[in-house]
């Protein structure tokens, strides 16, 4: 039930068009775009897991409750680098992959968010991004 | 006949020679080379502090240091930074990293989220960073001066001396665009002859200090001195990764004849919002 109400919100805030896109290189930026105060959680497929720099991108497909065509969001966190040393690898997400995902969404409500968390709904694994404890000799 | 060759060939390698030999004292004074290292020069690296391992930011003092020491901005300026705090915290940064440029100096040293290695050689010390590929710093210690009208550059033309410990690095030649910034979404172009001097050293074991001195006298109303930390990493999960920047602005694909390719991502504000991918 949780989950319905949260994407039934999350539909109707991402009826809003996408306009304009275009295929800019504007791979690097802050994450202010996204709203931190909330956060959306539904189950979902995964369509591939990017692995790049300078941040990774978990792309999404989510089928829209009552039906239709299921709709693509992307869920953007910070680099391999960074999530390499927090446990994650290329191969942590495949396309396939039945997920449940929490994130923060973008403000204007496009199909986008920073990634909080991701779980593996066959294994129950949950992988969270995270920069890790700022000290030094971190093992 | 064979002694008339003999003399002709000593004679043409002795032209040679002298020719060789006068070679390196012109090329001193008009066209300096790179000496090869001996093997004192390599002995003398072991004297220096040891700055292996990779270096991480302190994220967390970035941002305080934004607010405790923020730069002495001129008035005009100080505008435009008001209103990127604001737009920032509206959920509208503005684009300072986004183009996939290298972040360039000094805001590098000041904002990054990423990691770096420093590399000792004789006569230079190197600066690879992680997250875009164009992070390299090269610092020049073999006591050049600067050249007389070098050519701009995001990371600017860089010469260091060692003061005990400490490395001193002065730097200029930087783009009129490269960004004095703050955060990622609030700073400015430097927009011209930017002058920046940096001590590196040990604040303990594992903890490096970058005390900079940066003028900028185009958006600045007097030097800005300011300090930003990292800390040592020497677990191998830590290891420098390749990071091309704008490799995160293409997905996986597979054309029509069967060739692995890189397909655009479509963005919309800055944003991802569609793939073409797998």
């Amino acid at each position: 039930m949780k989950y319905a109400s949260l994407i039934e919100r999350s539909m109707a805030a991402v009826l809003v068009a996408v306009l304009g896109a275009a295929p800019l290189a504007v791979a690097h930026h802050s994450f202010a775009m996204y709203e931190p105060t909330k956060t959306l959680t539904f189950k979902c497929t995964v369509k591939d897991f990017q692995w790049t720099n300078p941040h990774t991108i978990l792309w999404v497909l989510v089928q829209p409750p009552g039906g239709g065509e299921a709709q693509e969001w992307s869920l953007e966190t910070t680099s391999p680098g960074v999530l390499t040393r927090a446990g994650w690898t290329r191969h942590s997400l495949k396309a396939g992959d039945r997920v449940s995902v929490t994130l923060s969404p973008l403000r204007d409500g496009s199909h986008g968010g920073s990634l909080n968390s991701v779980t593996l709904l066959d294994t129950g694994q949950t992988l969270v991004p995270s920069f890790g404890k700022e000290q030094p000799g971190l093992k | 006949m064979g002694i008339r060759i003999t003399c002709s060939a000593l004679i043409a390698a002795m032209v040679a020679c002298s020719r060789l030999a006068a070679a390196p004292a012109i090329a001193a004074d008009a066209d300096p080379i790179n000496a090869p290292p001996t093997a004192q020069d390599w002995q003398a690296l072991a004297k220096l502090p040891d700055w292996s391992g990779v270096w991480t930011p302190v994220i967390s003092d970035q941002a305080a240091q934004e607010k405790s020491n923020p730069p002495p901005w001129q008035p005009r300026i100080a505008k435009q930074i008001a209103h990127m705090v604001a737009e920032e915290e509206a959920g509208r940064p503005f684009p300072i990293i986004d183009h996939c440029f290298p972040t360039g100096m000094p805001s590098w040293m000041l904002i990054t989220h990423n990691a770096f290695e420093i590399l000792f050689t004789p006569g230079r010390i190197t600066i690879l960073g992680e997250g875009d590929g164009n992070r390299l710093r090269r610092i020049y210690t073999d006591g050049r001066p600067h050249p007389a009208d070098p050519d701009p550059s995001f990371h600017g033309h860089s010469i260091g001396h060692w003061e005990q410990g400490t490395l001193v690095v002065d730097t200029v030649a930087l783009l009129p665009q490269a960004y004095l910034a703050v955060s990622e979404a609030v700073g400015v172009p430097n927009n011209g002859d930017m002058h920046i001097v940096e001590r590196l050293h040990l604040l303990g074991p594992d903890t490096l200090a970058d005390d900079l001195q940066i003028t900028a006298n185009k958006v600045l109303s007097k030097p800005w001195r300011t300090t930003r930390k990292y800390y040592r990493q020497r677990a191998r999960k830590y290891d420098i990764a390749e990071g091309v920047c704008e490799q995160g602005s293409f997905s996986d694909a597979v054309d029509k004849n069967g060739n692995s390719i890189f397909a655009p991502i479509k963005f919309h504000n800055g944003v991802p919002v569609g793939s073409d991918s797998k």
